[in-house]
């Protein structure tokens, strides 16, 4: 490799060492002026980068009309596909949760806890809203009947014997 | 009692791996079930030992004609005829019979002129029936309405050339004798009337063709079938004790004393003679008379010619008899004729007390009968006793069930002592292969060890004769056999108690069984202690108690011996304990009595104060009604070990509707005749601590047969109704509600709510003899309802079809709560016969008990045959299909673990490559 750069040395070598001083030269087609509306720009960036944030923010809340109407879509019945969307429903949304932090170090700014809070509170009523369909098609022990195997039976404090007369 | 071996040994492997169905598979038949068939306490028998069909054919108490297989005791055919009273077989005449009284030959084929065999049963009408011996046919049948059926039932028939004679007594007046030809009924035309004003039920009996009757010390006889009708007097040496017998075979001998006399001048016989059985036949072309007599467990048989009273040397003999037979009497017997007439082809059959059939030849039993099983009146399983190895490991448990925290704390020395323990394991099997371990003991040797799912068990069956049996589940085999002479079971129709004392769980503690009866002599109770895993008398074996029993229970168990005392209330209502040391927990006990004619029901309470025990009547309850005619027909408690696993039920909303369980109620049936209803039918649930009637319901037009059974918190019994003359069972189900008044203790004596009655009846296509519950070891299993029917099969029916809540609109609430819509009749498919063709003649009694599985139930029904076998009412959850693949698994398995290893293998290597290019 560097017999081929040597070669190339004759056609697009650019000698610093001719000049005197020590600082570099500014690269090609660099403008010092250009520098000018530079703080500018930075606030236009970090507007965009709050907005973005914003935006990821509010995802799980944009989600829920979506899932209502999957959710009215998917029936009450206990089959494979309703199940497994319920599934995801749920579980998409704890996931995310869990990972707020990850998803929140993107989008460090001046309302990072603001949106984050606003995130966490998305993805709670999406999960709520999975739990209620699965309270609706039955899947939550809410009822007594759900406990009933737990029920322990009655101790008996009366004994008794005995039967027809042997006399 | 032949032993039918169906599936030992290897096939025992295959058993556990059993997946049942709802019905059997051709090929399961006879797997886990087995049939052992009887007849009955014989009564009258004819040996015939021909050399061209040797037979015994005989006549049983039970009412079935039977041949038997000369060679084994196995029946050859067997015919089971009406019930009693229209069933007893009065009489049973083989022609051919070496027998003076008989001259005809055997029936030409296709003519009715003659008969092979004769039997004649019942007395309104009286059957007579001409059987065809060989093979168990009956070939022709005429019947005879008598006049007077009340004093019919007297009648007694005997026969002599060719005619038969039905002769009627009136006790102190008369006899009439009426004569028919045998085969074909037609009277000869001969009715008598024969006056005689001494004949009395008790003194007078039929002996051959001679009426005898006692009076004081000389026998009055009259031969009925000659024509003048002379009445005959004969001096007795001393007034004789007990009934007179008759001798069969000899015209007009009866036994008085034990001895022989005759009050036929035409025969002679040998006046010397005691003994305690006789019986005529001839050996050598010769007229012989053999009496044959227990001493010391030693039966001596001996023989006479009747011509010379000289003694037939050739036969007599003496055969070690065993104790569980009971005394025995010579029945029949026939010797073959041979050239040498050494006396060896002589079989001699004798009943004995303990209604075994036993035949003796050449000095040795040759085969024996135990017909005392056709009257089974109670049944156990008991656990088989634990390898020595396990009993070890067993303990260690036993110590972590009984006391937590101490095993808790002693970690270090459990631990220890579960190595140890496995290391003599190791060790025991080391020198079990190389054979130099212990002996193993009777028991094992036998094959009674426990498995590891609790299907074998030790079926323990008492009888009615007093013996009791121990015989193996899976194979049928006897094991050992006990019989208590001079036992009879209770008053009131109330048969003798089996109860488990101590289960085999207390290993090295052996198990403990206990039978209650009454002495034959005296009524007083009596209590026999015994092993029923051997069958020897522990404890002291009999127990002769002072007093009469009027009722019993069982205690808990005692802290030191594992002992389940028995409590006995005896006829002045002082209550005793055995054994003694179980006292103190008899405190607080509630006890009951019912009377069945007065309908009374009595409660007490069992006090234990200053060391001793002291019952107080608490309640009292008449069922009688206000006229009390009310009898009790029925009374079903709740089996003691049921557990119920689910405490409610889940209705159509997913909401609980709570069971009613009280454990201490108890279903009470009575029946009266009634003016405008001919006869009702009460029920009453009471709770009999506390003496409170739960719930009575009345039916009207309906009578016995009943059977009821009791489990949970439902009930179910079934009736006859006459309106529509059909059998139906009524379900009855209790419910609390929709809450539970008190979760954690029941106490029958705080008011608990009173529940809510489900009730409904269903029509079921039978006559039913029994109805019982399918009981497992949790209680986690459906339960199902056998149903005995009369017709000897055994029908599987679950609960939902019988479950009161079925709904009579189809709703949805009904539908999800799972309950099928109303149907009156209850279907019988021929899949949920659990006996399929093997039918249980007169079938009496199912029992069940818990296996080790809980989705198991052992199964056995009692009547004149025996039927044993396992249900599995939820099917076999808890065990592997029969029929698993374990190879395919194991390859499966194998071949997915191997590719996943080569695959994971070949995936790195892979990768290594791409990151290489």
């Amino acid at each position: 490799m560097s017999t081929k750069q040597s070669s190339k040395k004759f056609k697009w070598a650019l000698d610093f060492n001719t000049s005197k001083n020590g600082d570099m030269t500014s690269p090609l087609g660099y403008n010092p002026a250009a520098l000018v509306n530079q703080t500018d720009a930075a606030g236009r960036d970090q507007r965009l980068v709050i907005k973005k944030s914003w935006d990821l923010a509010l995802g799980p809340l944009k989600n829920i009309p979506m899932n209502l109407f999957i959710m009215y879509m998917s029936g009450n019945s206990i089959s494979i596909f309703p199940i497994m969307m319920v599934g995801m429903m749920l579980i998409r949304p704890i996931k995310a949760m869990f990972t707020t932090q990850v998803t929140s170090k993107m989008a460090e700014g001046a309302q990072g806890t603001g949106q984050r809070i606003v995130y966490f509170l998305g993805n709670l009523a999406n999960v709520a809203l999975a739990l209620y369909k699965c309270h609706s098609m039955g899947l939550l022990p809410t009822h007594a009947s759900d406990w009933l195997a737990f029920v322990e039976p009655q101790t008996r404090l009366e004994h008794y014997g005995g039967g027809v007369s042997f006399i | 009692m032949l032993e039918k071996k169906f599936g030992a040994g290897p096939w025992f492997a295959v058993l556990l791996m059993v997946g049942a169905c709802s019905a059997l598979y051709e090929d399961q038949i006879k797997k886990f079930d087995w049939r052992a068939e009887n007849v009955g306490k014989l009564q009258q028998s004819v040996v015939d030992l021909n050399h061209f069909q040797p037979r015994i054919l005989l006549s049983t108490e039970e009412g079935v004609v039977a041949s038997v297989n000369v060679k084994t005791g196995e029946l050859v055919w067997r015919q089971v005829l009406e019930q009693k009273p229209r069933g007893a077989i009065k009489l049973l005449q083989v022609s051919g019979f070496s027998d003076e009284s008989s001259d005809t030959a055997a029936a030409p084929i296709g003519s009715n002129l003659g008969f092979d065999m004769l039997t004649v049963q019942g007395h309104a009408p009286a059957l007579v029936r001409g059987w065809n011996s060989n093979l168990g046919a009956i070939e022709w049948e005429w019947s005879t309405m008598p006049l007077n059926t009340e004093r019919a039932q007297e009648a007694l028939w005997f026969y002599s050339h060719s005619v038969l004679y039905h002769v009627v007594p009136t006790w102190r007046s008369h006899l009439e004798v009426t004569a028919y030809f045998a085969s074909s009924g037609h009277s000869t035309g001969s009715s008598s009337k024969v006056i005689a004003s001494w004949i009395t039920a008790e003194s007078c009996l039929l002996s051959g063709s001679y009426y005898v009757c006692v009076d004081g010390k000389q026998l009055i006889s009259i031969d009925l079938a000659s024509k003048s009708g002379q009445v005959i007097r004969t001096a007795l040496e001393s007034q004789p004790f007990g009934k007179l017998t008759a001798l069969a075979g000899l015209n007009g001998v009866v036994i008085a004393n034990g001895k022989l006399i005759s009050v036929n001048k035409d025969q002679s016989v040998c006046n010397s003679l005691q003994s305690s059985s006789y019986a005529v036949g001839s050996f050598n072309y010769r007229k012989i008379v053999v009496y044959a007599d227990l001493a010391s467990n030693n039966l001596k048989i001996n023989a006479m010619y009747l011509d010379n009273c000289s003694p037939v040397v050739e036969l007599e003999q003496n055969v070690p008899f065993p104790e569980h037979f009971g005394t025995p009497q010579l029945n029949s017997f026939d010797c073959m004729h041979r050239k040498n007439g050494d006396g060896k082809g002589c079989l001699f059959l004798f009943s004995t007390s303990a209604e075994s059939i036993v035949a003796v030849q050449q000095g040795r039993i040759r085969w024996s009968r135990e017909e005392s099983l056709a009257n089974v009146i109670d049944s156990l399983f008991v656990d088989l006793p634990l390898a020595d190895s396990e009993g070890t490991l067993e303990s260690e448990m036993k110590g972590k069930a009984g006391d937590f925290t101490s095993f808790d704390r002693d970690i270090a020395s459990a631990f220890l002592r579960r190595i140890t323990t496995q290391a003599v394991q190791i060790r025991s099997l080391f020198l079990h292969v190389i054979g130099l371990g212990p002996p193993p003991t009777a028991t094992q040797r036998a094959g009674l060890v426990r498995d590891s799912f609790g299907l074998h068990k030790m079926l323990v069956l008492l009888t009615q004769a007093g013996k009791i049996f121990g015989v193996d589940n899976i194979s049928g085999k006897h094991h050992w056999q006990l019989y208590l002479p001079n036992v009879n079971g209770f008053d009131n129709a109330e048969n003798m108690r089996l109860i488990v004392q101590r289960s085999a769980k207390h290993f090295p503690l052996q198990p403990l069984c206990t039978i209650l009866a009454k002495d034959a002599d005296n009524g007083y109770g009596v209590l026999y202690r015994f092993n029923p895993i051997t069958g020897l008398a522990s404890e002291g074996g009999l127990l002769h108690l002072d007093y009469k029993i009027k009722q019993l229970s069982l205690l808990k168990e005692t802290e030191k011996d594992f002992v389940r005392g028995v409590l006995l209330l005896d006829a002045s209502n002082e209550v005793h304990v055995y054994p003694p040391h179980a006292t103190p927990l008899a405190d607080g006990l509630y006890l009951y009595t019912a009377d069945v004619k007065t309908a009374e029901l009595s409660g007490y309470f069992v006090k234990y104060a200053g060391g001793k025990l002291s019952s107080t009547q608490i309640w009292n309850a008449r069922l009688g009604g206000h006229n009390s005619e009310q009898q009790i027909i029925g009374v079903a408690a709740k089996n003691p070990i049921e557990h119920v696993h689910s405490q409610g039920r889940v209705l159509g909303d997913r909401s609980v509707l709570y069971k009613y369980i009280n454990p201490n109620l108890v279903a009470f049936v009575t029946q009266a005749p009634d003016a405008t209803h001919k006869s009702l039918l009460n029920l009453y649930l009471v709770d009999v601590v506390s003496g409170s009637v739960i719930f009575t319901m009345t039916h009207r037009k309906v009578r016995a047969p009943l059977s009821i059974v009791h489990s949970e918190n439902w009930l179910a019994y079934s009736y006859f109704n006459e309106k529509v003359r059909r059998t139906e069972i009524t379900t009855i189900e209790l419910y609390e509600g929709k809450t539970q008044a008190n979760s954690s203790v029941w106490s029958s004596l705080q008011a608990p709510p009173m529940p809510l009655v489900e009730r409904q009846s269903y029509i079921i296509p039978t006559l039913v003899e029994v109805l019982r519950e399918t009981i497992t070891e949790r209680g986690i299993t459906n339960k199902h309802v056998l149903i005995g029917t009369a017709s000897g099969s055994i029908v599987e029916m679950p609960w939902h079809l019988l479950d009161p809540r079925r709904p009579i609109a189809s709703t949805t609430q009904g539908r999800e709560e799972g309950a099928i819509p109303y149907i009156p009749e209850l279907p019988l498919p021929t899949e949920s016969h659990i006996n399929y063709n093997q039918t249980v003649a007169r079938l009496r009694n199912i029992y069940t008990a818990p296996s080790g599985l809980e989705s198991t139930c052992l199964v056995v029904a009692t009547g004149l045959d025996l039927f044993v076998t396992r249900v599995a009412p939820s099917k076999t959850f808890d065990l592997l299909k029969e029929d698993f693949d374990y190879i395919l698994i194991s390859i499966v398995l194998v071949a997915l673990t191997s590719g996943s290893l080569i695959v994971k293998h070949l995936a790195s290597r892979k990768l290594l490559k791409q990151a290489w290019k």
